[in-house]
């Protein structure tokens, strides 16, 4: 589909297993070698007043915190829309409320746990913090929530209806929840179990005083696709102009790094890059992977800690996103660097 | 230009306290019976609830669908499932047909109703596994499909009581933007302990039977159900060779952010989608002929939604009612469920009553009382209003 | 009373995740709701709750809530009249 205006990435900002709302792991990776770790939080306190956080877990703390950190640096209070993806929602409130219901009884709930295990509260909390009355929506559909989130945006900028959109996606852990994900196979051997909360500003406008980092060309979301429905998705996608490199969902794990090998034969030529060893895996991990390529093309550069051969690559084309999830859903998302052509 | 291109429904199907199917459900709307009593199926302590329940168990629906006992399925998708298959025969959809569809199903319960059940096993032994699959909304909406064939885009949207509306909406979209030809569209929630629990805990729930728009009304009734809508483009209708039932023919989205469980006192998200479907349509308040409200019948929405009505049509309110003291309240399937009800008032010429109604409110609407039989319905407005302040509003017109 | 009033603070406090506040930011006759700590509906649901759990007082009308939370000094005597535990 064309897109009349460009939709610009004005910025991205993440909350994860690496350095909070910084992009020192690019360069300075922490390294982690347990299977489950959970997010490095920064000072909510520079967010969000204490009387306010007092009813936020994490998810929306950090829901919250990346947010309006996005929204500061792209030079926007009210985004006409706020959409967010989140595979499981407010894990550790939804896991409070449970056992205290199976433990009491069914009396004596505290409402908050309740409130806040609903999915769509990262919306509306930064709706009410920023009093944005514009579209609103959530997704919850597991490692695909946060393209199915951007899809939505990426219709609603074309049907002409909005010029900025605050696209999330946010995930928590929980060990029991840890456990869950691998006893239901959306975790696999070797793969760490992480946390993220990502939030990208994108616009049609040009802002003043901002450089936004690159450009979204294209997003398609595809369930159960065949070998030639990814190919042709991804040739549509490209047009022609073969990508700097392409980020993709590999982890280490054989099983799921296999649902990435159609690309050898669709683009052969194209360095492959990956994200999961440093950023581990949930069901936000997709928007880690947004995250990553807005950022390297804001830089000009994909730094070795990215790539499978551990050398640079040059970013002048544009990075094609691809993220197969459990082999069944597969996203395709290509950003492309401010001076390219459409 | 893409924005006009219209929407039509060609299909649709519909499970409730009130019915299993469009049939039952139309007779229970014109001899005006609730489906509201007491618990029969969640094992719950909290018995004190009126609940609209549907009037299956699960083996009884895995009976209705042909699933083989043992097979893991959770009570969302059952119903899920009985709704999406008498929309696919409604609209002569076959499995070939659904490859280049799109299946748009709001829920955010999800496999809720097991995981409650089985949490103790998800954590201490391996022998419920199949069911910390089917947790997830994602995987209840897959649970949902899988079984009438692949789609082309599964999505799930999870925007609490407005999700089913925010569906049908975004299904409007892809085909307005020329995104899918064909989109299956609306949502399905089941009770559970969890949010009955949770509802409970907010201190919204009625221990008598609800009673939307009434001075004494003292809060909702949990219901559950599903609905989907099949909605097509144009150029899928004319080679399908299908006539279209009702059209989609505009829809609005705001946010109220005011607070995560209550409304404005002056009803402003509820105002700016209802405003905004207008003018998705093209349409005036004047040319609304009656207005399915969110109604849930607590002391704070009736007054909100009230006021956003009277704000929007002024002295020329048309006919209102909520019908959550017939079905209860579906929470994420009310927008799909609801809408299907709209599509039988339009179809068969009368206006949904609201059931149970006696006492005037001070600061509100007067609800419609009246069936009206053979009325002649052009535009109806829906609305579903969900915490955190999602707003939704469809604008349902009768085809020629 | 005063070790009555002093222990209800401290639950407030931690029911209500009240992180920055000390039971001697709190003066016991200070509006709880509104001004003062500035509560709203939803903590009023928590001390619902509290009332219940820790003192047995089971409140039915959420809006009776309003006259008992006025401030510390109304609300532990409230309890202290019909507390059951």
């Amino acid at each position: 589909m064309l897109q009349e205006s460009r939709v610009n990435v004005l910025s991205v900002k993440q909350i994860s297993i690496q350095k909070p709302l910084t992009e020192e792991w690019m360069t300075n990776p922490e390294i982690h070698t347990e299977n489950f770790v959970r997010a490095i939080d920064p000072d909510f306190r520079q967010f969000i007043s204490a009387g306010d956080a007092r009813r936020l877990g994490k998810l929306l703390k950090r829901a919250l915190a990346t947010s309006l950190s996005a929204l500061h640096e792209g030079g926007i209070t009210n985004p006409d829309a706020i959409i967010t993806g989140t595979g499981f929602g407010s894990v550790e409130s939804t896991e409070l409320f449970l056992e205290a219901m199976i433990r009491d009884g069914e009396q004596m709930l505290k409402p908050t746990w309740f409130m806040q295990s609903t999915h769509n509260t990262a919306s509306s909390l930064i709706a009410i913090h920023t009093q944005s009355y514009g579209y609103n929506s959530t997704y919850t559909q597991k490692g695909l929530s946060f393209e199915c989130a951007l899809y939505d945006a990426w219709l609603q900028f074309g049907l002409d209806r909005i010029s900025s959109a605050l696209v999330g996606g946010h995930d928590e852990m929980t060990p029991e929840f840890a456990g869950f994900m691998r006893k239901a196979g959306h975790l696999l051997e070797g793969e760490i179990c992480s946390e993220a909360a990502v939030s990208a500003l994108l616009s049609t406008r040009e802002q003043e005083g901002t450089k936004a980092l690159c450009t979204v060309a294209g997003v398609e979301v595809l369930d159960s696709p065949d070998a030639e429905t990814l190919d042709h998705a991804v040739r549509s996608m490209i047009a022609g102009n073969i990508p700097d490199a392409v980020l993709t969902g590999m982890s280490g794990n054989a099983t799921n790094d296999g649902y990435y090998h159609f690309l050898k034969k669709t683009l052969p030529e194209v360095p492959l890059l990956r994200y999961k060893h440093l950023f581990g895996v949930n069901f936000s991990s997709s928007a880690i992977a947004f995250y990553a390529a807005a950022n390297c093309l804001g830089k000009g550069f994909i730094p070795p800690v990215l790539t499978l051969t551990g050398e640079s690559v040059s970013c002048s084309k544009g990075i094609l996103l691809i993220n197969a999830v459990e082999g069944r859903h597969y996203s395709v998302i290509l950003l492309k660097p401010l001076c390219g052509k459409l | 230009m893409a924005q006009n291109r219209s929407v039509s429904i060609t299909g649709f199907g519909i499970v409730s306290a009130i019915g299993v199917g469009k049939q039952e459900t139309l007779d229970s709307l014109l001899s005006n019976r609730t489906g509201i009593g007491r618990l029969k199926y969640l094992k719950t302590v909290h018995t004190e609830f009126p609940v609209g329940e549907v009037k299956l168990s699960d083996e009884e629906m895995e009976r209705i669908l042909g699933i083989a006992p043992g097979t893991p399925a959770t009570r969302t998708a059952l119903m899920g499932m009985l709704a999406l298959h008498e929309a696919l025969s409604d609209a002569c959809l076959g499995r070939g047909d659904l490859l280049q569809a799109a299946f748009l199903n709001g829920t955010t319960v999800g496999g809720m109703d097991k995981s409650e059940q089985y949490y103790t096993d998800f954590i201490e032994n391996d022998t419920r596994n199949e069911y910390i699959k089917s947790h997830d909304c994602g995987s209840c909406s897959e649970m949902t499909a899988d079984r009438f064939g692949r789609f082309r885009y599964i999505t799930t949207i999870s925007t609490a009581c407005s999700s089913a509306a925010n569906a049908i909406a975004l299904g409007g979209d892809m085909i307005r933007a020329g995104r899918a030809d064909i989109v299956v569209a609306g949502g399905s929630e089941c009770i559970t302990k969890f949010h009955l629990n949770g509802f409970n805990s907010l201190m919204i729930l009625d221990r008598e039977l609800c009673r939307p728009f009434d001075a004494t009304r003292a809060g909702l009734n949990l219901g559950e159900g599903a609905a989907y809508l099949v909605l097509e483009s144009d150029e899928s209708v004319r080679k399908r060779g299908v006539k279209p039932i009702a059209l989609l023919s505009g829809y609005g989205n705001a946010c109220d952010a005011y607070h995560q469980t209550a409304s404005s006192p002056d009803g402003e998200g509820a105002y700016l989608a209802m405003s905004r479907a207008l003018a998705d349509a093209g349409l005036a308040p004047a040319d609304i002929d009656y207005v399915n409200a969110h109604g849930t019948g607590t002391p704070n929405n009736d007054v909100s939604e009230s006021q956003a009505m009277i704000r929007l049509f002024g002295e020329n309110m048309p006919p209102v009612s909520s019908v959550k003291s017939m079905t209860g309240h579906t929470t994420s399937a009310s927008g799909s469920v609801e809408a299907a009800i709209c599509i039988l008032a339009l179809r068969n010429g009368f206006v949904p009553v609201n059931y149970g109604w006696t006492n005037p409110m001070d600061d509100g609407i007067v609800p419609n009382m009246e069936l009206k039989p053979s009325c002649r319905l052009r535009n109806i407005l829906c609305n579903a209003f969900g915490f955190g302040g999602n707003d939704s509003s469809l604008i349902l017109t009768a085809t020629d | 009373m005063e070790e009555m009033i002093l222990k209800l603070k401290q639950e407030i406090i931690e029911v209500l995740n009240l992180e920055d506040i000390t039971p001697e930011d709190i003066d016991n006759d200070a509006p709880l709701f509104g001004e003062g700590l500035g509560l709203d509906s939803i903590d009023a649901l928590e001390l619902i709750v509290l009332m219940e759990k820790n003192y047995g007082i089971k409140l039915q009308d959420p809006a009776k809530g309003k006259e008992i939370f006025k401030s510390i000094n109304v609300m532990a005597e409230y309890i202290q009249k019909n507390r059951t535990r």
